[in-house]
């Protein structure tokens, strides 16, 4: 599985604005973690489904999917999660779009032990805890 | 052998109770517990595995490997299901039971919750029937649960238990940001609040500390002990006389009989340090109290020639009428921040829509909601239009998880014989007892009480000027989880119900359920303090009586 893909993603599916987004929160060491642990049954299907976001771009614009616009990677994901591939998937591309946006969400605003809130930015982001006033 | 007065199958609301009853009234009681105890640091602050929200393991047991259970689908289709998933049904196992991580809502049942099939008749396809007692016999064991467990709230203001005897012994949580607006709202619409009872400490009870207002309530353990269950009231104090022996990580294989078919005693696996050790004890009486499904399970398990089909089992009774509470829920955006960070969030609640409903049979209960951690909050609380990922997404967590308004509440289930617990002998847990397999919905009369009161909820937080509303209510599923019920019923005729009214089972003198098995309707309420209720009222049954 490609870090460069990943990375750009998950950042896809939680951008950074003034607060950082999954990549910089540490979302895939919490995926890479998750995936090796409770999710190890899952890895292949997992993995399976990043392959495929890559062979999408490919496909669709001949450039790897870290190297696309904003735009040409939000498309690309839109139609992996309505199932409209143009590749051939061995897993069900709608199922894994799933399971990656939920997985995401999960390290991302979950408690910083998991790993991906690291300074658990998503708890200052929503107001969960006020970091400034503990 | 070991002899005891009573051996008590299980620790929580209602199984710590009869301990303590039963110990205090000089007993020599051996209680048994399944899960181990567990300290607040073991329970942790996990937000992925915890009783709440449990997509990778719980925080409270059982354990995902070696417990299964089988899930049939209203399609009739079977499949094995772990603890985590949302068709295991769980509850937790450890010393405490689901006390030990619940939100603690104090209600008690309203009076016509005991009398439904007299209120409503008993609508096709349900089992629907009166409790064979009232809401006036039940009425002192609901205050011996407040005052001994330590309930705060304002008896006075809540409209269906008026008049009381007696108030709470404890002040209610103070009123959150949404408080006011939800009380304003419900006064335009008619509608009579109240402060939300819970067995929390708001002041220093019992000989613990009072809340912090950490967020942590539901689906984890309370830091200062102010949350009230039974781990830290009724089994110290049943431990303290010495008449209770306390077996943790122990399960119940079965409840044996002699050659005459009488109850002796239980067979039980004590799990130590990984080898497994078979062990008996012998009792004058044996008191189930293991949940809806695991007493059912542990009924039905129990089989012997004189009793093929299962303890108490001989009408095929025993692990029918599951349910538990459907929760409509909606939720509404706020101009003003309704979140300030302390816990437990839940402050107001109307049970003006718990009977007496146009079209309607039952209802349930409203209240604003505990505190969501945010990963909860993005599952749960998130308007359907809204999309699941990108920036939007994340600009509404950010914008909103403090602004959103959140009613809920359970509504009254109308049992019927076909939700149920079974056992499955050729799937086994890893003591080879053969495991709970649950089928069944509950019926469709639930599901219309529901969606009425999904109305009253977006109703509700429309009145409070909240702008963009939405709901959701869960259709026909079965019902049981946390709240689960009614799968030994009391009754009066034993081939209608399980138990009479103190829990006794049907055809034996010495064998008693006591645990929301016995409710044979579970009202339109959290059910704990009912349980609670039931249990202090057997106990002193048993302990004045029986023994």
């Amino acid at each position: 599985m490609n870090s460069e893909t990943l990375r750009a993603v998950v950042d896809c599916l939680i951008p950074p604005d003034d607060f950082p987004g999954a990549y910089d929160a540490g979302v895939c060491h919490y995926l890479k973690r998750l995936f090796r642990t409770d999710l190890a049954s899952q890895s292949g299907f997992f993995r399976a489904g990043i392959e495929g976001i890559e062979a999408e771009a490919l496909a669709r614009f001949n450039t790897l999917f870290a190297d696309l616009t904003p735009e040409q990677k939000i498309s690309i994901l839109a139609a992996i999660e309505s199932g409209d591939v143009k590749t051939s998937w061995s897993i069900s591309p709608s199922r894994f779009f799933e399971m990656l946006v939920n997985t995401t969400a999960e390290g991302f605003y979950s408690d910083p032990q998991q790993g991906g809130n690291r300074h658990a930015v998503s708890w200052v982001m929503t107001g969960f805890e006020n970091v400034s006033d503990s | 052998m070991n002899e005891y007065d009573a051996i008590i199958i299980g620790t929580g609301a209602a199984g710590g109770i009869v301990a303590c009853v039963l110990a205090e009234a000089g007993k020599h009681v051996l209680l048994l517990e399944r899960g181990p105890q567990l300290s607040f640091a073991e329970v942790g602050r996990d937000h992925l595995r915890n009783q709440r929200l449990a997509i990778y393991g719980h925080n409270a047991g059982p354990e995902l490997i070696g417990n299964p259970r089988i899930f049939v689908d209203p399609q009739g289709r079977s499949r094995i299901v772990k603890p985590h998933e949302l068709d295991y049904h769980n509850n937790a196992a450890c010393v405490g039971g689901g006390t030990r991580v619940y939100g603690a809502q104090a209600w008690r049942f309203h009076r016509d919750d005991f009398r439904m099939a007299s209120k409503y008749g008993v609508p096709a396809g349900s089992s629907l029937a009166d409790w064979p007692i009232s809401y006036q016999t039940l009425e002192p064991f609901y205050e011996r649960a407040e005052w001994e467990l330590g309930a705060a709230g304002d008896g006075n203001s809540i409209q269906h238990q008026t008049p009381r005897k007696r108030n709470y012994p404890l002040p209610p949580v103070p009123p959150g940001p949404q408080t006011a607006a939800l009380q304003n709202a419900a006064r335009q619409l008619g509608w009579v609040t109240s402060p939300v009872p819970l067995l929390i400490n708001t002041k220093p009870y019992g000989g613990r500390a009072s809340c912090i207002g950490c967020k942590y309530c539901v689906g984890f353990a309370c830091p200062t002990d102010a949350k009230s269950g039974s781990q830290n009231t009724v089994i110290p104090r049943a431990l303290a006389t010495g008449n209770c022996e306390l077996k943790t990580s122990t399960i119940v294989e079965s409840i044996d009989t002699d050659a005459r078919g009488n109850v002796t005693g239980v067979s039980y696996l004590v799990d130590s340090s990984g080898a497994t050790r078979r062990e008996t004890a012998r009792a004058r009486i044996v008191i189930v109290s293991a949940g809806a499904i695991e007493s059912a399970r542990l009924l039905l398990n129990s089989s012997s020639s004189l009793h093929p089909a299962g303890l108490g089992n001989k009408y095929d009774q025993v692990g029918r009428n599951l349910q538990g509470h459907l929760y409509p829920r909606a939720y509404g955006i706020s101009s003003a921040r309704v979140f300030n960070g302390i816990g437990p969030g839940v402050t107001i609640a109307t049970t003006q829509f718990n009977h007496d409903n146009p079209g309607i049979i039952g209802g349930g209960m409203l209240a604003d909601d505990f505190i969501k951690p945010p990963i909860d909050f993005w599952y749960d609380s998130l308007p359907p239009d809204l999309p699941r990922w990108g920036i939007e997404n994340k600009r509404f967590m950010r914008e909103n998880y403090t602004r959103v308004m959140h009613v809920r509440g359970p509504v009254q289930d109308i049992p019927n014989p076909e939700g149920r617990v079974t056992v499955d002998n050729a799937v086994r847990d890893k003591w080879r007892i053969p495991v709970a397999c649950l089928s069944g919905t509950t019926h469709t009369a639930t599901v219309e009480a529901a969606e009425f009161m999904r109305e009253r909820g977006e109703q509700w937080l429309r009145a409070t000027g909240c702008e963009r509303i939405w709901s959701t209510q869960p259709g026909l599923i079965l019902s049981g989880r946390q709240h689960q019920a009614g799968t030994c019923r009391m009754g009066t005729d034993p081939a209608a119900s399980v138990t009479d009214e103190w829990g006794r089972v049907h055809g034996h003198d010495n064998l008693f359920v006591v645990d929301g098995s016995l409710h044979v309707t579970n009202g339109g309420f959290n059910p704990v303090l009912t349980i609670m209720a039931l249990a202090f009222r057997s106990a002193e049954y048993i302990a004045q009586v029986v023994l």
